[in-house]
């Protein structure tokens, strides 16, 4: 046996000593008074703990956990049995679970005992997008008297809860610009002869006059190229501003947690269609996941996505834009989440799209969460409230004038986003 | 947190362990040197403030429950003159108090019966030991034999309490 692994082995719950320690002053008594009643007494206490850890399981038994996450949107349901081996009654186990951070709803799960197996239950919601992990739970068996207790080994990997607005799961029809050939791709075969045919798209100017399908844009009356499975795929870098802001660590934390569900929402969408992501976190330094497209890339993602915290230390922008250049080839397309709260993070567009990287900036707004937190009401609530939204409105007219910046106030919802990026618009400033 | 119960329902209080406890603490108070029904009245408050304590969730004193009854038994049980069956109801009583422990609220239902494979054995003993004291010839020589007897399982559970691993046992190994 290992012991570095193996959980604990047989441990005396409070109560155990608690009747032990009884069993002795009554036997003190009995022999100070030489009177049995006291020892009488006493018999059943001293050997109730040796008894109860006698007849229980003779090592760390093996119970199996199997939990699913279901529900949509902001609902958020575990369900799924714990069922010990055979020689175990399952009534004998003790759960305890931990809610993840970022739901609210139950604290403890409802859990329906039967002599075979443990059913649990919980509901859950999920007050923003957010993505977290339910790690597995605390089992163990406890004798029914709560004197004795001994871990059972649990073998389940963290289930991850991910939820963020539905609008990206028709993000993925975005046609992207690809930055790099693919391996072993010609120029020849860029134009068709590769790839099965996709549908008929407008032509652009850009589209070599072998791609225009002249027969279609005869009927239509205007020029149509035909478009190839290979030629819709594109490559997309979903850039993660971790750097704190002046909103305060609560805010931040809160923001940072919306938009790493949103990155991870865009990039299951674009990885659907097979296009290539990839993905950085800018804190003090720039973390990475290279480009790639499959399904082993959304675990990548998923993984990093998880990890991701939020910096303590606010690096200079030109860092980032730096890093980011060593990584990715430069024209690739790219979705910054910053929250545009104060200069510094206004900065990053710019030096990324100096560096050669159109950006579209994604900004959470954390006007939702200081209205929810101000401790202002009435007349003086509503005057803030319109303050703070001239601010933050003024924040993304300065964004603006370097790359697009959508604020994004309904987390819940991201369809401003999405139609901005299938059907980009350029806005006059000034 | 336990079994099948959410934590801001009442507790279902289980009406057979209960009853048993009382019956038999009521008893013993009888029997006891209190005067004046002082001992029945004593059992049946701190029985009560037990079975409150544990069935009412939310006020994190639970784990406590198990004090005044076992406060009340051991009080009752110490100043009780030795008699004919007394030394039964003091030892029924212990396990009264252990069927009653297996019977919580807050776990699924059935403790108790779950639980008697583990009660075997002290009320295996406990018969052992009153059919001896009922049937020796009565003195103070049985008392100091039980005496050494307790004094020597009391050194055992102490042993076993400081090393519970030596009830683990070895993975089979194929």
């Amino acid at each position: 046996m290992n012991e570095g692994s193996s959980p604990p082995a047989l441990r005396w719950r409070p109560l155990a000593p608690l009747l032990l320690g009884a069993g002795m002053v009554l036997l003190l008594i009995a022999v100070l008074t030489r009177n049995p009643v006291p020892l009488f007494l006493g018999l059943p206490l001293l050997l109730a703990p040796v008894a109860a850890a006698s007849v229980g399981p003779r090592a760390n038994p093996p119970v199996e956990v199997a939990l699913t996450v279901e529900g949509a949107a902001a609902e958020v349901r575990l369900e799924g049995t714990v069922a010990p081996p055979p020689d175990i009654d399952a009534r004998d186990l003790v759960l305890e679970f931990s809610r993840p951070s970022g739901l609210m709803g139950e604290a403890t799960p409802r859990l329906d005992a039967s002599p075979d197996r443990v059913e649990v239950h919980a509901n859950w919601v999920a007050s923003e997008p957010t993505i977290t992990e339910v790690d597995a739970p605390r089992v163990a068996w406890q004798d029914p008297m709560g004197l004795v207790e001994r871990e059972a080994v649990v073998s389940m990997r963290p289930l991850t809860v991910s939820r963020y607005p539905p609008e990206l799961l028709r993000i993925g029809a975005v046609r992207l610009e690809r930055t790099t050939p693919l391996p072993g791709e010609t120029r020849s075969r860029r134009i068709g002869e590769s790839g099965e045919f996709h549908g008929i798209r407008p032509a652009r100017p850009e589209d070599p006059p072998r791609l225009i399908n002249w027969r279609a844009s005869a009927r239509e009356g205007r020029p149509l190229s035909n478009e190839f499975d290979l030629d819709k795929t594109g490559d997309i870098l979903l850039l993660l501003d971790a750097r704190p802001t002046s909103l305060g660590r609560q805010a931040d934390e809160r923001l940072f947690s919306i938009a790493r569900a949103a990155a991870l929402g865009i990039s299951e969408s674009f990885l659907t269609v097979k296009a290539r992501v990839g993905v950085g976190v800018f804190g003090e330094f720039l973390d990475t996941v290279p480009l790639a497209t499959g399904r082993t890339q959304r675990i990548r993602i998923e993984t990093a996505l998880k990890r991701a915290r939020l910096s303590s230390v606010a690096a200079p922008p030109e860092r980032c834009a730096i890093a980011a250049r060593r990584s990715f080839p430069p024209g690739l397309t790219t979705v910054v989440f910053s929250t545009l709260a104060d200069d510094a993070s206004v900065d990053l567009s710019p030096y990324l799209r100096h560096r050669g990287f159109p950006v579209v900036v994604l900004s959470p707004s954390p006007l939702p969460l200081l209205a929810a937190a101000s401790p202002l009401s009435g007349a003086d609530e509503a005057l803030a409230g319109r303050i703070a939204r001239l601010v933050r409105r003024n924040r993304i007219a300065q964004a603006w004038r370097e790359s697009p910046a959508i604020d994004w106030d309904d987390y819940w919802s991201l369809g401003q986003f999405v139609d901005f990026v299938r059907r980009p618009r350029i806005r006059r400033v000034g | 947190m336990s079994g099948a119960v959410a934590r801001t329902e009442r507790r279902p209080v289980r009406p057979v362990s209960l009853a048993l406890l009382l019956a038999v603490a009521i008893v013993l108070g009888f029997l006891s040197g209190f005067p004046a029904g002082l001992g029945v009245f004593l059992a049946v408050g701190l029985v009560v403030v037990g079975a409150v304590l544990r069935a009412v969730p939310g006020h994190g004193l639970a784990a406590y429950a198990p004090v005044p009854v076992l406060g009340v038994l051991l009080l009752e049980a110490s100043t009780a003159p030795v008699g004919f069956g007394t030394e039964l109801f003091a030892g029924l009583a212990g396990l009264a108090f252990l069927v009653w422990l297996a019977d919580d609220p807050a776990r699924p239902a059935g403790g108790s019966v779950r639980a008697l494979p583990a009660l075997a054995v002290p009320a295996l003993a406990l018969a052992l030991a009153w059919s001896s004291a009922l049937f020796l010839p009565t003195g103070l020589l049985p008392v100091g034999v039980a005496g050494a007897l307790l004094a020597l399982l009391v050194a055992a559970v102490a042993l076993l309490a400081g090393r519970p691993t030596v009830f683990d046992r070895e993975a089979a190994r194929s």
